[in-house]
């Protein structure tokens, strides 16, 4: 029998061998034993027994060591094969995110860090460039370089192109090593930071080197795809059908950052780990819900991705529809993947899809003109590089939803997204309903109806707006706000979304990523949107300025309900 | 230091005057160089005698409109709020140890206890008094947050107040919000503690710093986690997170977690610098933690408390037998109701500090098949083999840091609620060390040290609980 040798400075190996002695024989019998007296005879004594036994004798389902650590698992060694590797997305997210949590000693010590791309680079080169985009996008700077050392060291690159067969048999070989090397032990995870175009060319390739088994004792083997997942309905039914011949379901993480922002996460802690809310979460206290992702920025250099993107594809599709999914849903059974997302589904398909003659009134788009912006001047859309100068793309849209079920029914969603608006601010604003009967009439301001804003960015946190009496002989109210911020409460930095959602990649934990089904209603409902406007003349574009609200349009969309967009 | 140039400081914990501050006679002190974030100042200083006074200084720090932090380009900056978290109470029963105790909390300005009242007893004899200084200090989480701000009470309570800390404490402390006590060093459990726990959600301690074998301690401690009604945060218990992350690793692997229910025998070494006619005066608080763990979450019971090994025989020449210097050390039993596990803590020489943990090996027999787990540490990494029937398994590195005071302590006031794990953990730690003793003693006189072993040992001292009573 091997005997585990005595490490440098540490105890002898002679300890393995204590003087004492189990009391009783350690292995069960292989026979029948003869009844002992203390075998319970009445269904008092075998009730009693039982009391004494252990809950968790016997076979052990789950490792009862593992309650109460950290995380409810460490990450299996593993490689973190990153495709597009020398791209915006891995270097500005992915990277930063991987970098922060070795800091943080949140990676497996067997861990190597794979990038591939069409660049003709090498270990080294590959290694600079990371360093210098981390010195740039790294949540804590400047770089630990103790961490930068031991994590650059598990770095390497390798040239391919997605199309080329050869390099994926390359790429095979490579990893192989890598497990003897690094001892990744045949884990792998291929994160695809890569255009959409990309994702079936390279998940097919995976599969024909067979890049995608999981076999017994040889590892496991993730892919994390990044949205946009298709461009409508159909097209995301057939790349998950792609997909889905290579990976099953299980095996595939389709990431929508938004899911891995602290508050969001928080948001099902709010709703249902806290006794006063979900009482009056529902159609009788609740007159409506807004849900905003205004951005400052416009489209970054990016133009031609957005003529085919537009504000429904890229934020409608998926951070909107998943935020009101998890307002909307109801309590899952367990906190686990399948029974969320279960949740999350039925809420899309109780959203109703819109009408053609519904979406002229009850979806507003806009794009935006020239304006100033941060006290800067900006370009309008149609200037911006690579953007059509007679382009009907959309870069803001506003739509009013509504979740056909027991709970939700009557009650709008208003939604809304937009580039280059005033200001930068994501939330999720839900407006209780008037008290029945005014008793403070004699006051000067009526008090406005209680709203709990939950601010996703920035400055996460939570806010309930009420009304207050103002200290004085008279009984004038008006509204004052109970604020919560995470920076004040905690004051410790959350972690980035990435970091969280490839943390949980790699712990095999798809709670926070989205179901094929669920893309796929998702474009169920925008398809309809996008279809009516094909149908209708062109809009009149611009027809907001940038560095405002957003266009009349959106305005009219909510006034017409008697209500108005909270002043983000 | 502020308090050394007015010569009139109480004599307990201190912090020093931060750079870029100045102080101003008995109450705001002026900002002359930018806040930058993540670095508290000193914004308020004064003194008061009695309790009255200390909360009308307390009344005034936060009714001064002009108090102000000048930002790098954001002048003017009004203080936004005192944080409301949490109240923290230590106990410093020597002038070095609130001192030490000071600094530490000082570092978490912004980041946790909205108000800290540092107590040192000082001469019990003689009429009462109370000697204060109030301090309030600021930061700037980061630039874009609003400035955050906490305040200290160094306090030292002479004469009748200093044995009724609780009565001292009580007023000051912040309404409705949780209470944590930190004990640093050796908690007197037999003494005066009792009534500070009435007042505590959470009592913290480090068990490595107890002074001799830290055993008693440990059974004064687990009475108090058996009253399930105060939280207990212990740096010894969660200085090793690291070694258990590793041993829970291993039985992540279903092949391997089927061995679990089947331990045979643990076994940890851990560092000492006993000389040899002293040999178990080490404090194993760490290794035993290791032990408790174990057993509390495999639901083993403790059939035999620990006890010395057997003394190595000596040869006829008087000179110690071979073997001597591994031989020495603590036996234990385990036991679910079918098989035992035997249990050797034993100690080696080694630089490293008394009472560190330096290897813990695992033996389980699964139907005729033996595992062997041996984990170990270095620097900041864990280290984890295993052999199955004599092969090797599994071989797994984890890096992880060890944690300095200041991680632990933000880490014990931002953990809420009580860990039911470290729970049963000291709990079975005190059942390993001889059995719980529950507090309040009531009895100063005859106090846990007053009692002879066979006091201890005594089931009449014990009500039944499986927690034994104080002596009458």
């Amino acid at each position: 029998m091997a005997r585990p040798r005595s490490q440098p400075g540490t105890a002898e190996p002679e300890v393995v061998e204590p003087q004492v002695r189990p009391e009783t024989e350690p292995d069960l019998p292989t026979h029948p034993a003869p009844r002992p007296r203390e075998m319970p005879r009445t269904m008092r004594e075998l009730r009693m027994q039982r009391e004494r036994r252990p809950r968790t004798a016997g076979q052990p389902l789950e490792n009862p060591l593992r309650e109460g650590l950290r995380l409810e698992r460490v990450p299996d060694p593993a490689a973190f094969v990153l495709f597009g590797a020398t791209g915006d997305l891995a270097h500005r997210k992915v990277i930063p995110a991987l970098y922060q949590l070795w800091r943080t000693n949140l990676l497996p010590h067997e861990f190597c860090l794979v990038g591939l791309a069409r660049r003709d680079y090498d270990d080294d080169d590959f290694r600079a460039m990371i360093r210098t985009t981390l010195e740039d996008h790294a949540r804590i700077r400047p770089l630990d370089e103790t961490a930068w050392r031991s994590f650059s060291e598990r770095v390497v690159y390798q040239r391919l192109e997605f199309g080329d067969a050869a390099a994926y048999d390359a790429l095979a070989v490579a990893l192989d090593e890598r497990d003897r090397v690094k001892a990744t032990r045949g884990n792998r995870l291929f994160y695809l930071a890569t255009q959409p175009s990309a994702f079936a060319e390279i998940v097919g390739q995976l599969g024909r080197v067979g890049l995608d088994h999981e076999v017994h004792g040889g590892g496991w083997r993730r892919i994390v795809i990044e949205k946009p997942f298709g461009h409508d309905r159909e097209s995301a039914y057939r790349l998950n059908r792609e997909v889905g011949k290579v990976f099953r379901e299980s095996q595939i993480y389709r990431i929508d950052h938004y899911l891995g922002k602290e508050t969001v996460r928080n948001l099902l802690v709010f709703r249902f780990g806290n006794g006063i809310f979900e009482p009056i979460w529902n159609r009788r206290h609740i007159d409506h819900v807004q849900i905003t992702v205004a951005e400052t920025i416009g489209v970054e250099g990016r133009g031609q991705f957005y003529e085919e993107t537009g504000a429904v594809r890229d934020v409608l599709q998926n951070h909107l529809l998943q935020l009101l999914a998890l307002v909307a849903m109801e309590p899952p059974a367990t906190f686990e993947a399948d029974a969320l997302r279960d949740e999350k589904l039925k809420v899309l398909r109780a959203v109703a899809e819109p009408r053609e003659r519904d979406v002229a009134r009850d979806v507003a788009r806009g794009q935006y003109g020239p304006g100033w912006v941060n006290g800067v001047p900006v370009l309008g859309y149609r200037q911006e590089p690579d953007v059509d100068p007679d382009s009907e793309t959309e870069t803001y849209v506003a739509a009013r939803l509504e979740v056909e079920d027991w709970r939700w029914s009557g009650v709008p969603f208003y939604l809304r997204t937009g580039k280059r608006l005033s200001k930068r601010a994501t939330e999720i604003s839900i407006q209780f309903k008037e008290v029945p009967h005014k008793l403070f009439q004699e006051s000067v301001s009526d008090p406005e109806p209680n709203v709990l804003a939950i601010r996703i960015q920035p400055d996460e946190g939570i806010m309930l707006r009420f009304g207050a009496k103002i200290p004085g002989l008279g009984t004038e109210v008006r509204s004052v706000t109970m604020d919560f911020t995470y920076g004040s409460a905690f004051a410790v930095d959350s972690p980035d979304a990435y970091e969280t959602l490839i943390l949980d990649a790699l712990l095999g934990d798809a709670s926070l990523f989205t179901r094929a089904d669920e893309v796929e209603q998702a474009w169920g409902i925008v398809d309809p949107i996008i279809d009516s406007w094909a149908n209708m003349p062109a809009p009149d574009f611009p027809n907001y300025e940038a560095g405002t609200f957003g266009p009349p349009e959106a305005e009219a969309l909510i006034e017409r309900d008697g209500r108005r967009w909270r002043r983000i | 230091m502020a308090t050394g140039r007015n010569g009139n400081a109480p004599s307990g914990g201190r912090s020093a005057d931060l750079p870029g501050t100045r102080q101003v006679q008995g109450g705001p002190i002026a900002i002359e160089g930018a806040g930058r974030p993540g670095e508290p100042s000193l914004r308020w200083k004064s003194r008061a005698r009695s309790i009255e006074q200390i909360e009308q200084e307390l009344v005034r720090i936060w009714a001064q409109p002009n108090l102000t932090a000048v930002v790098e380009g954001a002048p003017g900056r009004h203080i936004a709020a005192r944080t409301s978290v949490m109240n923290l109470v230590v106990v410093a029963r020597r002038p070095e140890t609130a001192q030490r105790a000071a600094a530490t909390i000082q570092m978490l300005t912004g980041r946790h206890p909205s108000r800290t009242i540092i107590v040192s007893p000082a001469d019990p004899d003689g009429p009462s008094w109370i000697d204060a200084q109030i301090e309030a200090h600021c930061m700037l989480p980061r630039d874009s947050a609003p400035e955050v701000c906490a305040e200290t009470i160094f306090m030292t309570v002479g004469g009748d107040a200093g044995r009724h800390a609780a009565a001292v404490v009580a007023p000051l402390l912040v309404h409705d919000l949780p209470v944590t006590l930190w004990w640093p060093g050796n908690p007197p459990f037999r003494w005066g503690i009792t009534d500070l726990l009435d007042l505590a959600d959470r009592l913290v301690v480090d068990g490595s710093s107890w002074s001799e074998n830290g055993l008693d301690r440990l059974r004064y401690l687990a009475g108090i986690a058996s009253l399930d009604r105060i939280a207990i945060f212990d740096f010894a218990l969660v200085r090793q997170s690291r070694w258990r992350e590793a041993i829970a690793s291993v039985f992540d692997h279903p092949e391997l977690l089927a061995y679990l229910r089947h331990l045979r025998r643990v076994a940890v070494t851990y560092a000492s610098h006993d000389q040899a006619d002293e040999p178990l005066g080490t404090n194993v608080v760490k290794p035993v933690y290791h032990v408790a763990w174990l057993a509390s979450r495999l639901d083993l019971g403790v059939r035999k408390a620990l006890e010395p090994e057997p003394t190595a025989r000596r040869a006829p020449s008087g000179r110690a037998a071979r073997g001597l210097a591994t031989r020495r050390g603590w036996t234990a039993s385990l036991g679910d109701g079918r098989a035992g596990t035997g249990v050797v803590i034993r100690p080696i020489g080694s630089s490293m500090p008394g009472g560190t943990t330096l290897r813990l090996e695992l033996l389980a027999e699964r139907r005729g098949s033996e595992l062997r787990v041996d984990v170990t540490a270095e620097a900041e990494i864990v280290r984890a083999r295993v052999w199955r029937d004599g092969v090797e398994a599994l071989d797994r590195h984890f890096q992880a840091p060890r944690r300095t005071d200041l991680n632990l302590l933000a880490e014990a006031i931002e953990a809420g609620g009580r860990d039911p794990v470290a729970q049963a953990t000291i709990r079975c730690a005190g059942e390993l060390a001889g059995g719980p003793i529950a507090p309040p003693l009531e009895s100063h006189d005859a106090g846990y040290h007053g009692r002879s072993e066979s006091q201890r040992a005594d089931p009449r001292h014990n009500d039944g609980s499986g927690v034994a009573s104080p002596p009458p």
